[in-house]
């Protein structure tokens, strides 16, 4: 024990000497460190002692630590760069890391492999716009003998059994015993290893035959979209068919758009909601709107490529582009497009959302309807299909037809699958006033999902149509341009209109902080039979973000979900697709290097904004006065689409655009819609569907 | 017998201001280093998301950082009085997770407490630090050579070990007998009689060996030759090397990781979170973070050097090896050096209760700093 000799009393709360404490003005002598005498007891002697080995003991320890670390640095080295994991033909269905076009063979070599030739696989690789292997060929044989070559069956059929374990000896051995053939064969679709190995064998008689087997290291991922390959390696449906000539005749990878880490997250979100809301099926698009390259395209239920036994017709089916369906509300900004880019409607515009609109015996309603007259953003916002109808009207048929037909989404969208399906819409001679109504809001026309993807896409980035594609497009290459289908203007408009709806419309669950996203929901009954089902929707989100600086286009629709208790009831798309792009959004922006911009949040936001009902300029018509004629085709040369990001996407666009219509048009009486419904009776039944 | 001797003196005892200049602010700069690592490693396991991962763990290390500051502020010698206490209260917890608590992933480890599951075995080791060193430090070299002065504290460690085991839980109840030891061995337990315990273990390995479960001897059969079964449980271990590798010096780039995005890298947010940093920022991002735990880990120890009474050094070992048995295991784990453990990398991988126990021990390794020159004899109170 250890004694104070000095009698000097010490402060209470002296810092010791040496300590930061000292300055903040401690009494000077507290912190002046003070040499006294102290008697040093035996105990304390021998505590010293166990100190003192204890000191010698830590520092043992601290250097073994030390040393561990360096042998963990060691092996981290090792395992990094020095000998990494091999990727061998046996991990195949787990590879997801992309060889280089120029290495295949020697990634896939076994570093053991040195004098054997590695065969090359003929089929060209399929890759995803990073260089992930989507499908890749790998070469594999067959082992074939003549029995009347060999000298010792016996030892022949042992030494095979030594190597390919999975052969049946006896068997073998039969087979090479029979000297009345002089060709057998004894195993198909060997791994190059074992081929090797059976080679190292060096038994006379024995040879290969040459063959490749086609790989799909994800599986599930995009199977629709690659189709897949008979037995003899010929594309069957999706890229592997409508490339065939390409991956068959040229040997560098062929480069889809598509990204798998998009691709993923979109089918674990579709599937997830699927399996949330038993919907029966499910599909999700990525576009990028200023290129038209497809990121990623899922169809759900989906089947594994590598193993396609099971795989049902359901299955196959890509509904992105094999299947048309009623587009439903997401078809307003359609009609919402069409006509404010004519100059007959103006965004202050007002239409009679009172009450119904019969035609004949069905009636066109809205779901929980406001009852009075409604501006385009709240008819937007609150999806009226009576407000819609009613604009589309005032419009006209001729204006609505050729916009159909200039969007293209009267013929197939021309995206690189064998798969995809040709919208169904009247024919010219029956698009008249009821069907006008009803296409309005995206009912009596079935187009496919990436119809509805390539129509927003245009509308939303600046007004250019990009045709979908699935070939990636080279850094180096220029920009794909795309055909003027409105004016900068209007597009701007339209993007207002899309980001209200997920600020303050139906769309709400889609909206990711800092991410501007804007969209338009859209569900439709199903057609049973002879009408309508009310109870097998179609729910379907169509997303666009950023909407500052349009970029992305994020498609969810869940075919038959079914309402639960978590969305109170109700199967409709903004409670079970809009969440679901939301969380696609959150987890995309960043792959794709778009980080959320919440620094100018608030200066964005008011730039994107729009009133619900916005005013009226002095002397302006509250009401859309329509046009005597249906407006001259236009046809405008092609552009690329605005590609300037940050908050002001608004560039004047260097090719002549129409002017917004200034001319008066002249006044024609109202068509009176009862009696000319009254008069021809639709074929289709019409029914409140859009929300 | 008495010698006089000439001393610097010191107070030691001071307020509450003072202690708080006297924490190592540069350490716990460290600590928050890797917990902000962990951080961006959360982002990533998240495809790119502060959700679910990342926020909360960040609340977590607040949360942690105070009671940390907090605990480094209770003097050195009221816990080394009340460490006897602790180390109860941890074997009654030890027990009542036998008998009721939850059976997680095929062993009961877990128990409800304060709306967290904790694991006991966490707290226990923490607990048998305390106790072992507040045993030891009263002991002389020659105390330390009397087999019978040994006998509690090997019973100390034997009772928790075998609880552990229990659960079980081989690879904490390996790690908490590792931890220990090395008090023991920092007492001054004679070499020989540690050489003799470790052939003692080596001799009973075969024995123990035949009374694994099935997964844990799969596990090292597994290790012995990952490729035996690369679909099964072999996927961990090839699926996180195949990631280092593709990483290879320079890494794939920040949330660039396509084994960890695409889901091949199984519990990329807990074990795996490493591999995913490795795959991301390469050998060079993966040696930066070793070397921050290694500063970590060697900075404890210097702590332990710099302390003037028994009980803090041993603190001051016990807590360094502790955050160092983690490390290892974790890292040599996702390296492929040693069996899959389950051990999470701590302050980075995603987990609660591993982090707030390790914070635990980072505030007893602070405390002894804070306290490193109080009077502190026999383990009386002479405060």
């Amino acid at each position: 024990m250890t004694e104070r000799r000095s009698n000097e009393p010490l402060p209470g709360n002296a810092p010791g000497p040496g300590t930061l404490a000292r300055r903040f003005g401690a009494p000077r002598d507290a912190v002046v460190p003070r040499m006294e005498d102290v008697r040093v007891t035996a105990p304390d002697l021998a505590r010293r002692v166990t100190m003192e080995r204890t000191r010698g003991r830590i520092v043992i320890a601290a250097s073994i630590f030390t040393a561990l670390f360096a042998a963990v640095s060691v092996k981290l080295a090792l395992a990094t760069i020095f000998i990494p994991m091999p990727l061998r033909p046996s991990d195949q269905p787990h590879v997801a890391v992309a060889p280089k076009a120029s290495d295949v063979a020697t990634t896939i070599a076994p570093a053991s492999v040195k004098a054997f030739e590695m065969p090359r696989a003929r089929r060209a690789m399929i890759t995803d716009r990073n260089g992930e292997v989507l499908a890749i060929s790998l070469p594999t044989a067959a082992v074939t003998a003549n029995p009347r070559a060999l000298i010792d069956p016996e030892d022949a059929a042992h030494k095979l059994k030594s190597v390919l374990k999975r052969l049946d000896e006896a068997q073998v051995r039969e087979k090479l015993s029979d000297q009345t053939k002089s060709f057998v064969y004894l195993a198909r679709q060997i791994s190059p290893r074992e081929q090797m190995a059976i080679n190292d064998l060096g038994i006379p008689g024995v040879d290969f035959e040459r063959s490749e087997r086609r790989r799909y290291p994800l599986g599930r991922v995009a199977a629709q979209v690659l189709g897949g390959v008979d037995v003899d390696g010929h594309g069957i449906a999706g890229a592997e068919r409508h490339f065939e000539t390409r991956l068959s005749e040229e040997s560098p990878p062929l480069r889809l758009s598509l990204d798998v880490r998009v691709q993923a997250v979109v089918r674990e979100e579709l599937l997830a909601a699927m399996t949330e809301f038993q919907a029966i099926g499910a599909c999700g698009i990525v576009m990028d709107v200023r290129t038209g390259e497809v990121i990623a395209m899922v169809s759900l239920p989906d089947f594994d490529l590598n193993d396609t036994r099971t795989a049902t017709d359901d299955d196959r089916s890509n509904r992105a582009v094999g299947r048309v369906y009623e587009p439903g509300s997401t078809f307003k900004l359609q009609t919402a497009s069409f006509a404010l880019d004519s100059g007959i409607v103006h965004i202050w515009n007002g239409f009679d959302a009172t009450n119904p609109i019969r035609i004949g015996r069905f009636s066109i309603n809205d779901f929980e309807g406001k009852h009075r007259w409604l501006a385009v953003p709240e008819i937007i916002a609150y999806s009226s299909n009576i407000g819609a109808a009613r604009m589309a009207e005032a419009a006209g048929t001729a204006t609505q037809r050729a916009w159909m037909e200039k969007l293209g989404l009267l013929t197939r969208t021309g995206i690189e699958l064998s798969d995809s399906a040709l919208p169904l819409a009247p024919p010219a001679a029956n698009w008249k006033e009821a069907a006008t109504l009803t296409i309005g809001f995206g009912h009596g026309i079935a187009v496919t999902p990436l119809h509805v993807v390539m129509a927003t896409g245009a509308v939303s980035n600046g007004g250019v149509l990009m045709r979908p594609t699935l070939v990636a497009v080279d850094p180096g290459a220029p920009a794909p341009t795309g055909t003027r289908i409105m004016q900068q203007t209007t597009s701007d408009t339209i993007r207002k209109l899309m980001r209200l709806v997920v600020t303050d419309g139906y769309g709400k669950p889609a909206e990711v902080p800092g991410y501007f996203v804007g969209g338009k929901t859209g569900t439709a009954e199903k057609i049973s039979g002879h009408g309508y089902n009310k109870h097998s929707n179609v729910s379907a989100f169509m997303s666009v973000f950023p909407m500052n600086a349009p970029h992305y286009a994020v498609y969810m629709m869940l075919d038959e979900p079914h309402a639960n208790a978590s969305t109170h009831g109700y199967a409709t798309a903004g409670w079970v697709s809009a969440p679901a792009a939301g969380r696609v959004i959150a987890r995309i922006g960043p792959m794709l290097g778009l980080l959320p911009e919440t620094d100018n949040a608030a200066a964005i936001q008011a730039s994107l904004a729009i009133p619900m009902q916005p005013a009226r300029p002095p002397g302006a018509a509250a009401t859309p006065v329509p046009r005597a004629s249906a407006p001259v085709a236009k046809t405008a040369p092609p552009v690329a689409p605005n590609r300037a990001g940050g908050s002001t996407p608004v560039t004047t666009p260097s090719v002549p655009v129409r002017a917004p219509s200034v001319v008066p048009p002249v006044a024609t009486p109202a068509h009176d819609l009862r009696r000319e419904a009254a008069a021809r009776p639709v074929q289709a039944a019409l029914v409140d569907v859009g929300r | 017998m008495s010698v006089m001797e000439r001393r610097l003196i010191r107070e030691t005892s001071f307020g509450l201001t003072s202690k708080l200049w006297q924490i190592s602010w540069i350490y716990v700069l460290l600590l928050c280093t890797l917990a902000a690592v962990g951080y961006v490693a959360l982002y990533s396991a998240a495809g790119g998301s502060a959700e679910p991962y990342a926020s909360r763990h960040i609340l977590r290390f607040g949360f942690g950082l105070t009671l940390m500051l907090s605990i480094a502020l209770v003097d050195i010698r009221f816990i080394a009085r009340t460490a006897w206490l602790g180390y109860a209260g941890a074997v009654v917890l030890l027990v009542l997770v036998l008998k009721m608590g939850h059976v997680g992933k095929g062993a009961q480890r877990w128990i409800d407490l304060g709306g967290m599951q904790w694991q006991p075995s966490e707290l226990m080791k923490i607990a048998l630090i305390l106790v072992l060193a507040s045993w030891f430090h009263r002991a002389s070299w020659e105390r330390m050579g009397n087999p019978l002065f040994l006998i509690p504290p090997t019973l100390a460690v034997l009772v928790p070990v075998g609880l552990i085991l229990k659960e079980p839980n081989l690879g904490t109840a390996l790690i908490t007998a590792v931890v220990g030891a090395t008090i023991f061995l920092g007492a001054g337990v004679r070499w020989w009689k540690v050489g003799l315990v470790v052939a003692g273990v080596a001799l009973a390995a075969p024995v123990a060996y035949t009374h694994l479960h099935d997964y844990q001897r799969a596990r090292i059969t597994t290790f012995l030759n990952p490729e035996s079964d690369p679909l099964g449980a072999g996927y961990n271990i090839i699926q996180s090397k195949i990631a280092l590798g593709s990483g290879g010096m320079w890494g794939k780039g920040f949330l660039q990781g396509t084994q960890g995005h695409l889901n091949f890298l199984p519990e990329k947010q807990t074990d795996f979170i490493f591999t995913m940093l490795g795959e991301e920022f390469g050998l060079v991002g993966g040696l930066a973070l070793l070397g921050l735990l290694c500063l970590i880990v060697v900075g404890g120890m210097l702590m332990a050097l710099r302390c003037r009474h028994q009980f803090g050094r041993l603190v001051a070992l016990g807590v360094s090896m502790n955050f160092f048995l983690y490390v290892l295991v974790n890292v040599a784990m996702v390296t492929g050096a040693i069996p899959v453990g389950g051990v999470p990398l701590p302050l980075v991988s995603h987990g609660g209760t591993a982090m707030i126990t390790v914070m635990i021990g980072f505030g007893l390794l602070m405390s002894v700093h804070v306290h490193r020159d109080v009077e502190f004899g026999d383990g009386r109170d002479e405060g």
